[in-house]
């Protein structure tokens, strides 16, 4: 079983020593993040509510019936779940296109590389109550700069207080802003792992910058194109930070992200369903958003194996 | 942007030349532009943070005239900055420390099999991105060990970081088993042995973990919403909300709070940019 190495630290009866050493780290993780999270489905059976004193009673499956089939809310529901599909996609694709852009530019190491890779990269560091601050700001409705901007085109827009519609729009944009410098960076890796000759063979051989892309650098950065689809579809399937910085859970405008956080924690609302902090409801929709990251996760990562193993062998 | 310099050694026809600095030119351009979607937001916070009141109402996007620091004054007072910052440092000081201390106990001896079934604990660790939320059973166990609206609670949930145990464990990997072999026979004992040997020597890697582990606990807004509504108690992220709820036109008064709060962000992410890029590349590896 071991392999061929063995722990022979201190006298024979200290074996228990590392063990003794590595608990305080392994509880931590246990009690506050694993355990929570696969408690996830025990609560997602039950009415727990947040308040303080209220008891847990086991109601099988009604809250799955309730999101899916039955409740007030199933056509919401629906539209939360397509709508974090929609946001996720567009999320992915945008990013990987812009990430691999930006990492391309920087490969060519032209002046002032350095600073450009620098200011991309500064939002990933500046988290979600800076951004969304900042960007609203930026889209400010009264004359800001984005205002501004569109008026040379003599255009108009409410920005984040226009319709849901509008401003889901802008979140997926400001959500692909903040986190692209990890792409990018993602993608940079890999490219320092291609070496130069290949290209300029290429290029003597009269391949033309696209073809060069195309056919030696593109296939040669998979590792870092799969790491890259597989990190931003999971993120962004579970993405609702800057949802509830920006807005708040806001009708027509919900990821199933937020809508469990607003299932379980909102308090005040118009809708009766959820003025009480329906935890175990809010469970259930949790539930929910895992099964659906556990399927696209792991197909993603499937297709993307195969296609790495056609490409590099 | 020069074609002298750039020219290579060999003679190059004119037209390959010439080609090649056409499209350095629209690289350079693309770059440009990009960084100019980047630039606009900071730069408007920076450019807001020196205006008046009025000045911001007649056109918030013209240019400050004057460098004014009332803002900054006004924000540091009324917005309770000193509380809030305050808070963040103590939380991101007492979590991060901790979870170093404890993380390079859980990756070492899992990374020299030196516990059984280590394979098992590391998965442990690997599959945590994919499981679902703990926020709701994370909360019903604070309420009943009335941990809820207590600085140790909120201290207590962000002692975990499964990503710095996968860097660290893939770390120690390539750390030569010589070391613990020749340690055994000087009679070095295990505790000391990791103190005294595995930690200086994962320093890189270690170097990257806390950084990216306090950047986690410094920006969480989420979790401050959840469990630490009295304002004293209050992080500097969630203080910013509260404030802008409140003055939720004030823009000047919040771009000034912003910019205090971002501009050591930025100084601290320069002087530390390696280690945050090293660890997001190794956390980004898959195994």
């Amino acid at each position: 079983m071991r392999q061929g190495y063995s722990y022979s630290f201190g006298s024979r009866g200290s074996k228990f020593i590392p063990y003794l050493l590595l608990a305080p780290g392994l509880i931590f993780y246990l009690v506050f993040s694993l355990g929570p999270s696969v408690a996830t489905a025990g609560y997602s059976f039950t009415d727990a509510s947040g308040l303080v004193g209220s008891k847990a009673n086991w109601i099988g499956l009604d809250n799955y019936k309730e999101f899916l089939f039955m409740g007030a809310n199933v056509r919401d529901n629906l539209e939360i779940t397509l709508r974090t599909l929609l946001f996720s996609v567009i999320v992915t694709i945008v990013q990987t296109a812009f990430g691999l852009l930006a990492a391309l530019l920087l490969d060519m190491r032209l002046k002032l590389s350095n600073f450009f890779r620098t200011l991309f990269f500064l939002p990933v560091i500046l988290g979600a109550t800076i951004i969304g601050l900042m960007w609203t700001l930026f889209l400010y409705p009264l004359g800001g700069p984005a205002q501004q901007l569109l008026g040379l085109f003599r255009l108009h827009s409410e920005f984040l207080g226009g319709p849901p519609s509008t401003v889901f729009y802008w979140i997926i944009w400001i959500q692909i802003w903040a986190n692209m410098g990890i792409t990018m960076i993602i993608f940079l890796g890999g490219l320092q792992t291609v070496p130069n000759e290949l290209r300029e063979a290429a290029r003597i051989d009269g391949a033309n910058g696209w073809q060069v892309f195309r056919n030696v650098t593109f296939p040669l950065i998979t590792p870092s194109f799969n790491t890259n689809i597989l990190l931003e579809t999971i993120g962004s399937l579970q993405a609702w930070q800057l949802f509830l910085v920006i807005k708040g859970p806001t009708n027509g405008l919900n990821v199933l992200g937020i809508w469990v956080y607003a299932l379980a924690f909102g308090r005040q609302s118009n809708n009766p369903t959820q003025a009480a902090m329906r935890q175990g409801y809010g469970a259930a929709a949790s539930m929910v958003l895992f099964v659906i990251v556990l399927i696209i996760g792991l197909t993603a990562q499937r297709l993307l194996a195969r296609r790495e193993r056609g490409i590099l062998g | 942007m020069s074609s002298i310099l750039d020219a290579p050694a060999q003679a190059v026809s004119g037209s390959e030349s010439r080609r090649r600095l056409g499209s350095k030119i629209v690289a350079m351009l693309a770059l440009v532009l990009i960084a100019l979607l980047y630039l606009g937001p900071l730069l408007t916070v920076v450019n807001v943070s020196l205006k008046s009141k009025q000045n911001f109402n007649l056109n918030p996007t013209a240019l400050a005239t004057e460098l004014r620091i009332d803002n900054f004054a006004e924000a540091w007072q009324r917005a309770s900055f000193p509380v809030y910052i305050t808070n963040s440092i103590l939380y991101t000081a007492a979590a991060t420390l901790i979870y170093a201390a404890t993380a390079v106990f859980v990756a070492f001896p899992i990374s020299r099999k030196y516990v059984r079934a280590s394979g098992f604990l590391l998965t442990l660790f690997i599959i945590a991105m994919f499981l679902p939320s703990a926020m709701i059973p994370q909360f019903q166990m604070m309420l009943h060990l009335g941990l809820y609206n207590t600085r140790i609670g909120y201290i207590l949930l962000f002692l975990v970081n499964p990503m710095g145990i996968i860097i660290l464990v893939n770390y120690i990997t390539s750390l030569p088993r010589e070391l613990d072999e020749a340690a055994t026979m000087d009679g070095c004992g295990y505790p000391r042995f990791v103190a005294q040997v595995v930690f200086p020597l994962v320093k890189p890697a270690l170097a990257s973990v806390i950084v990216l582990h306090a950047i986690g606990v410094w920006n969480d807004y989420a979790t401050a919403l959840i469990y630490l509504p009295k304002k004293a108690f209050m992080p500097i992220t969630r203080g910013l909300m509260v404030f802008y709820g409140q003055y939720g036109n004030d823009w000047t008064t919040l771009s000034a709070a912003i910019l205090m709060l971002m501009v050591p962000m930025v100084v601290l992410f320069l002087a530390l940019q390696r280690w945050i890029i090293d660890g997001i590349l190794a956390g980004s590896v898959r195994g």
